[in-house]
Formats: structure tokens, sequence, C-alpha cells
């Protein structure tokens, strides 16, 4: 059972005796307990393959003592090893050198509230039983064997989680949260003609176990895998792009990501010295919605125990905010934001009809193009915002796919790629803590043929 | 059995017999035990000054249980006899036949692997050892070259005791050192700006860590910065692509190695499944994927199920000529496991992985090949790579290299993506070089858990690749 202080008291202790004695060593610190569980079962066609039980419990240890600071973690919570552990830690942290920057944050933005429910936890998981667990890893896998006569092989897998977190500082913060998550997947591989396997993935999950949506999830897995057979490359030139839900927060990342404290203050963002500027189209804003009732990313306060707030972060194309934790807030004299983004959603401004919701919406819109499903490999650049991903996906044409494409890769810069934003679908992932849409762009460097 | 790493853990043979029963009780066909310590430490470098130190320690044990092709597997933080019988019960689930193996009455002790030298232990070498050896490379990456505007750097070491049992009365403790050093540096001109980065692990000890390797790694760095401001996005396309010695190897991890890693091929779903025994590329090459490279990063003087480390020729003379085998899959074709059973910590279950992967030297010169090419790239420095193990179909990210025009080296390019297939690939490298090197940077295999790694290549020609870039 792992519910509330109640249930972790042991480890809680742990925690409460860890920070007293950094007190006693005359170090200010912050401890976090996290602690969870995984139960996993898994079928390999037809047949049972994994059983695995996780049961995990570590205490993270940032220590703040004159100015230095050192970051350390440890599963060994018996006092004795406990107590020599946080001897060297503290001895550690003084070999280092000064950095004025190097606090606990300002106790006013902390995280005061009463914490009410996000709806994150489904206090049922503990009674569900391994029969049942079984049972949808094995319909799902059903969902694929024996329906396809090119099915090469079907995998199927239920897990469920506990993750519940407790943190402490020695200027009185104190809070604690819970999350369970369901998920279930399903992986074929098919085979038509020649040597190629294509392989197919499909992933559902959520919060509460009423909610988890697995009825579909195999049958999804296969018919993508067969709708891959006879790809071809395409001639390289400029397309039209539109970017499947399921994938959509690749092209966010390099945004979302460059808007870091860390990476401004260290000049390797191109994003930096960008405030206030309009870097991107009209239509692009991103909000980043930390309270919003039975998401993932959900929360009132971060790590360092700062509370959450809504932040439009890019407004019509506008960069607002960069993510400001307390140590860069210091560094770059600017105001605390958000250590990291919580549930950023993507609002497509104007240029999207009001009847365009889904992916195929979106193919009809742009008329011709690339639809991509996904990526293989690739990376950007950091500092410049130039990129280059591979992509797998579908030539369309007349608004309807025409077929699958093969070995091609699109390249280009994150700023013009965002300028050429076209339009959205209203079809955020619901399990997704990244509420990114299916996406248009235009004109895009494909490179094929 | 080292008795001081069976203390660390607070068991004795008895213990490890009688756990290993009861993972047996259900009908289990094998089972194994995996306890494991591991101490990382760290600390880093930014804004000039050495200002962050960590401290991690990671213990538990992990009890797997085998049945024909499945698996039961559970782990305990905690190594008292209770929880550790209580993880052996839940992994001893998988079966449920109720025929219980008997253990062998002997123990076999399994040493005399060291492929990890140590001449100065990382446990009698702390912070006012490294702290210098930071603040220098800082020193030397600023020196190299003024437009340096910030510089990040890092010294992680780990340490990680083992001592592993299993049901066939194997056992073995190791202890795994493994060093990385990073760097990365922004530089500035005329209002642009660019970053590099570099770095090198090894498992050795202290020694590694002495003012040479800052300079070289300080330098590299530097090179890498400076070049980029030349440096454009190419045309992309189909074309030639020559890919220069050493961490190229990352086309060997992805075109090959994964689609190699015999739990694709058990389950039939990696493009390589039939080709077993057929020639694949030309006759000039052999890849190798070692456990026995002294110091290396992927070296490994037992794998996490017991099985030495080895040096396993995947092609040789252009034949496919094995898989990368488990204990399962191993079983499977009948034939012996090659080492590469291998986990990311107690945390999971051991699966086939690669260690250091690499092609032996053919032939020809790079010169050679360089002038061979009227039209095409030349690609040395990568980040990064993936796979679709059935499909075939790989990719790399460059981070830079050249453009070659009539057979020279001409155009700084960089960040680009390139696209493969990799049974085609393989067909297409027309010409070896003779100039093999094993790259030596912090190579981390992803497979739902990650593992330590490394690679290397000869100077290559690939006739016909797939290039990002502007149309």
């Amino acid at each position: 059972m792992l519910y509330g202080i109640d249930n972790n008291r042991n480890e809680i202790e742990c925690a409460r005796f860890v920070l007293d004695y950094l007190k006693r060593k005359g170090a200010q610190a912050r401890i976090t307990l996290n602690k969870g569980r995984i139960n996993t079962f898994s079928v390999l066609n037809g047949k049972q393959d994994k059983l695995q039980m996780s049961n995990d419990r570590a205490l993270n240890i940032q220590i703040y003592s004159r100015n230095r600071y050192g970051a350390f973690s440890t599963n060994r919570l018996e006092k004795n090893e406990l107590e020599k552990f946080l001897d060297n830690a503290v001895y550690a942290t003084s070999l280092v050198e000064e950095d004025d920057a190097r606090t606990l944050p300002e106790e006013k933005l902390y995280y005061r509230g009463e914490n009410p429910d996000l709806g994150q936890f489904d206090s049922s998981i503990t009674a569900i039983t391994a029969e049942r667990k079984k049972e949808i890893a094995y319909e799902i896998c059903s969902q694929m064997e024996g329906k396809s006569k090119y099915l090469v092989s079907a995998e199927s897998e239920y897990n469920d989680y506990i993750d519940y977190q407790y943190i402490i500082d020695s200027q009185g913060f104190e809070a604690d949260v819970i999350q369970s998550a369901f998920d279930v997947s399903a992986q074929c591989s098919v085979k038509e003609n020649g040597d190629a396997r294509y392989e197919s993935y499909w992933f559902e999950s959520s919060l509460h176990f009423k909610d988890l949506d697995y009825k579909e999830c195999g049958k999804q897995a296969l018919e993508r895998g067969i709708e891959k057979f006879n790809p071809a490359k395409v001639k390289s030139g400029k397309y039209n792009m539109v970017v499947e839900n399921c994938c959509a927060s690749r092209m966010a990342a390099p945004v979302i990501n460059s808007l870091s404290g860390a990476l401004v203050q260290q000049r390797s963002s191109f994003l930096a010295e960008s405030l206030g500027k309009k870097v991107f189209g009209k239509n692009v804003t991103f909000i980043d919605r930390p309270h919003r009732y039975g998401m993932a990313g959900s929360r009132y306060f971060d790590s360092d125990g700062v509370a959450t707030k809504d932040l439009a972060f890019i407004e019509n194309g506008v960069i607002n905010n960069y993510f400001i934790d307390s140590y860069y807030s210091r560094k770059l004299k600017m105001d605390v934001t958000a250590e990291s983004p919580s549930v950023p959603e993507l609002i497509c401004g104007e240029g999207t009809g009001t009847d365009i919701a889904s992916v195929r919406d979106l193919v009809r819109f742009m008329n011709s193009g690339i639809l991509v499903t996904g990526f293989n490999g690739g990376n950007y650049n950091g500092v410049t915002g130039d990129f280059s991903y591979g992509i797998e996906g579908f030539f369309f044409k007349g608004g309807e796919i025409i077929h699958p494409v093969r070995e091609m890769n699109i390249t280009g810069n994150v700023v013009s790629l965002w300028n050429n934003f076209t339009a959205a679908g209203k079809d955020p992932l619901k399990w997704a803590k990244w509420q990114i849409p299916s996406l248009a762009f235009e004109n895009i460097n494909f490179n094929g043929k | 059995m080292r008795e001081n790493i069976a203390h660390l853990f607070g068991v004795t043979t008895e213990n490890l017999r009688r756990l290993i029963s009861i993972a047996l009780e259900e009908g289990g066909e094998y089972a194994d035990i995996f306890f494991e310590h591991t101490v990382i430490n760290e600390l880093s470098l930014r804004d000039d000054h050495v200002n962050k130190a960590g401290s991690h320690i990671d213990y538990g044990v992990g009890i797997r249980v085998v049945k024909g092709e499945e698996t039961g597997y559970a782990y305990s933080e905690i190594t008292t006899m209770a929880e550790m019988e209580k993880a052996a019960r839940y992994a001893a689930k998988i079966a449920a036949s109720k025929k219980s193996l008997a253990l062998p009455l002997e123990n076999r002790l399994m040493e005399g692997n060291d492929f990890y030298p140590i001449k100065k232990g990382w446990e009698e070498f702390g912070i006012r050892e490294k702290l210098p050896l930071l603040e220098l490379l800082n020193a030397k990456i600023h020196e190299n070259d003024g437009r340096t505007s910030k510089v990040r750097a890092a010294i992680n070491d780990s340490l990680s005791k083992i001592l592993f049992y299993n049901s066939l009365g194997e056992t073995y403790s190791d202890i795994r050192p493994l060093i990385s050093v990073m760097a990365s540096c922004t530089m500035e001109q005329n209002g642009r700006r660019e970053s590099a980065g570099a770095s090198r692990s090894f498992r050795a000890g202290f020694e590694i860590l002495d003012e040479s390797l800052m300079t070289e790694l300080a330098l590299s760095i530097v090179r890498k910065g400076a070049f980029l401001f030349d440096a454009k996005q190419p045309s992309g396309g189909e074309m030639p692509v020559v890919m220069g010695a050493g961490s190229s190897g990352i086309l060997l991890h992805e075109a090959v190695g994964h689609a190699f890693e015999a739990d694709f091929i058990r389950k039939k779903t990696s493009i390589f499944s039939d080709k077993m025994g057929r020639k694949i590329c030309d006759g000039n090459i052999n890849i190798v994927d070692d456990a026995t490279l002294p110091a290396n990063r992927g070296a490994l003087n037992y794998d996490d199920e017991g099985v030495p480390g080895q040096k396993t020729y995947l092609v040789r003379e252009g034949i496919l000529n094995s898989f990368l085998h488990d204990r399962i899959s191993a079983k499977h074709y009948g034939t012996a496991p090659t080492g590469n059973g291998r986990r990311e910590s107690f945390r999971f279950m051991p699966i086939p992985r690669m260690r250091a992967t690499y092609m032996e030297s053919g032939n020809c010169t790079e010169e050679d090949i360089i002038r061979s090419v009227k039209h095409g790239i030349y690609a040395n420095d990568f980040s990064n790579g993936q796979v679709q193990i059935g499909a075939g179909d790989f990719t790399f990210y460059v981070k830079s290299g050249y453009l070659i025009e009539n057979g020279r080296l001409t155009q700084p390019i960089k960040d680009i993506n390139i696209i493969g297939n990799g049974p085609q690939t393989l067909k297409e490298i027309t010409m070896v070089g003779n100039n093999n090197i094993i790259d030596n940077s912090t190579w981390t295999c992803g497979k739902g858990q990650y593992c330590s790694v490394s690679c290397g290549m000869p100077t290559v020609l690939v006739k016909s690749l797939t290039v990002g870039g502007s149309v």
C-alpha cells in the first residue's frame, strides 16, 4: 500500500532524520523521497512472456552550505548507512567552490495551499488482481494474433504504476503528492514480400483504471503495421507536412526545451536574448496550465517547492517567458517563472478552420504533402536551431493518402519551421503531459531520392 | 566467490542456494540472482567554477526465473532474507509445473578475466584530486580559442560491485569501474554562436585522468567548435558517403548491431532473421562485437548472466557468422551464449546487448577512398542514431563533416541526418580503410534500458545514403 504519509511513515521518518542531521551539521537542505511500484505483465504471440514486480524508494538530498552545493541520492536507508553517507556528502559539498546563487528558494515562492485533488490517483489500483492484468494483456495480443496473414510477431504489455513523492526542506516546506498510472502497449511485426518486416506500436495510458482504453490497442498496432507495406521514396523537394498527434511533440520540443533558463544562461539556446521578441508565426501560442484536473503533468509545486501557475510562455509568436527556477533567477537576475513546463498546450491562432479536428482533416486541408506518423532518429542544434530528422509516414495528394514513404529526412531551422506553421488539429492525446495536437506546416525540405 | 563482496550484501553461499531453490519451486528451468552495489561520484564545472558535487548509491538484488523462453523477474532494494525470498517467490510464478530442479552439489567459481586495468583505485581518490583536473580542462579550452564564452565540464566515476549466482552453481564477483570526462563549450564570433562537446570514457583506474587527457579533450572540443563557424547544412539527397575512422562505428551499431541481437532474431522481427551463414557484404568486411578490449567502455569480464566476456565475429569475410546471444536465445538456437546478456542494473532483466562493436581494418588508404568520390560527403562527428529492426532503416546524426567534390574535401558541413537501409548499406560498402579506430566517447545504448557501449570503424565508402539538407 502506497498512499499518503501514513503508509510511507518509515521512509518519511528517514527523510526527516536526514534533514535534522544536516541541520545539526550547519547545512540547509532539501530532501525528496521518491517511492514507486511497477507491475508488468507481457504476452508474446499469445503466450505469457514476462512477469515483473518492481518496488523502489530513494532519498534525493540537496545540500546548500555556505553557498556551496551538492546533490546526492541513496536507496540505503538504514540509519548507520545514512549517517556515513551524509558525513561524506557534507564533506564533499565543503570542497566545491562558492556559488552565490546556490541557496533555497525565497520562502514567499513556496506553494502553501491545501493541495486540493488534481485527480491523479486511483485508489482502486491495489485491488486490481493479477488475473485481470493478464486478461487485458492477452486480450490486446488477441486483437493481433490470427487477425492477419502478414503477422510475424505480436507482443502486448500491461503496466501499472504508483509514484509517491514527499519533499521537506530546512525552510519549512513540506508536501507530498501521489500519482497512479495504467498503460498498455501493442507491438507487432508484419511482412508481405521481400525481407522487410514492418514494425508497429500503439500505446494507451490513463491515470485511472476505468479510463484505460485498451479495446483497440492491438487492432491499431496491426493496422498501422500493414499500412506500411510497399513504401517508396519521394523525390527531394519542398512539401507541405502534417505531423500526427502521436509524434507532434517532437516538433514542439526544440522550442519548449530552448526556453530553459539553464540553456539561456549558458548561451546555448537559439532563443537566448529573444525575450519580448516576435520569433515565430503569429498563430503560435504555447500556454502552460499546471493545474488542469486529471492530467499526468499537473502539479501545484515544482521540485523546489515553488508554486506553479499558468504561464503563456509564447504568445502570438512572441517569447513571453523563459523557464526560470530559483537558481537561474539569481544567475540571470530575472524573476522565477517555472523550473519547467508542467502541462504545456499549443494554441493555434488564426489560420485553422473550426472544422479541422483530426489528422485526417489536416491532410484534407493541406491537400498535398507528406504525413509524418513517426520519426526515425535525427536531432537539432540547440544553439542555432538547425534540425534534421528521419521520418516515416505517407505521401498524400488531393487530400488522400497515396503511399507510404521510406528513408526520408526533413531538414531546416526551428524558427523557419514555426513560421511555416499553418494549422493544428484539436486532438492532443489525452494522456500526454505535453498537449500537442496534430500539426501542419508548409514549405518543408524533404530529402528523398 | 570473493567473500568481501558477499559480505557487502550480507549473504552466504547457503543463502544464495536457498534463494535459487525458492525461485525454482514453481517449476522454473533456470534461475539467477544478481547483487549490485554502485556508487557514482560527480563533479561539475560551470561559469569557470567547480560548483557542484554529487554522489549516488544504488543497491539491490534482482532474481530471475526462466521457463522455456518466459521470464519472471523481481528485485529488492533490501537484502534481508525475508525480502529476497519474497522477490524469489514472485519471480518463480512465471512457471507453474511444480516440478522443482535440484541444484548441483558443487559451485563453480568463475574467475580469470581482467579487462579493467586499475593502477590507482577510485575509492582512494576524491574531489581534491579531481577538481584541479576540471579547472585545467576549463583553462585549456579558454586558452585554445578566445571565442569561447562558456564552458561546461564534468567528471563522473562509478564503481559497481557485482555478485552473481545461478542454478547451474556458477558464481562470480566483479568490480566494474566506469569513468567519463565530458565537456562542452559555447563559442561566439560576430554575433554568431556555436556549441561543441566531446567526451572520453574508460573502464580504468584514476591513472587515466591526467593532464594529457585534459589537453587532448580540450583541443578536440575547440577544434570542433571553430569548425562549425565555417560549416553549413549541405544540399540533401542520395549520394556517396565516406565515413571517417572512429565514431563512424555508430553506423555498425545502428545498421548491423541491433538487428543482430538475438532476441529480435528469435522473435523473427529482425530483417537479418533468416540470413545466418549467408553472404551479406563484401568479402573484405569483418565485423566484431568485443568484450575483451582492455579499459574499453564496452569491456566486460563476465556478462550479467554469468557468461565470460569474449570476442564475437558477427560478420567474417562478408558472411553472417553469429548473432548476439543471451542464455535464452542461445538455448533457442542450440548454440553457446556469446556473453551479450546485459542489464542496466539489478532493476532490469538481462537481454542481448552490444559491447564494443567495430569493423576490422581493410586495405585502402583514406586518401584513396576520398579520391574515389566525385560528389558526396565525408562525415566524422556524430551524436546519435536509431534503427527500425524489421524494416532495416537506420539513421545517424552528423554533427560535422565535409562536402567531397572531385575527390577532395571542400565545404565544411554540419547538422544533418543520414538515413539508409541496413542490409542494403552493408552491400554498398565498397572500400574499407586500413585505419580502424575505436572511439572512446561516452556512447550509451538505449533498448528500454541503458548500457555503456563503444564503437569503432576504419574509413569506409558507402556508395549511396540519403543525406539531409536543403533542396
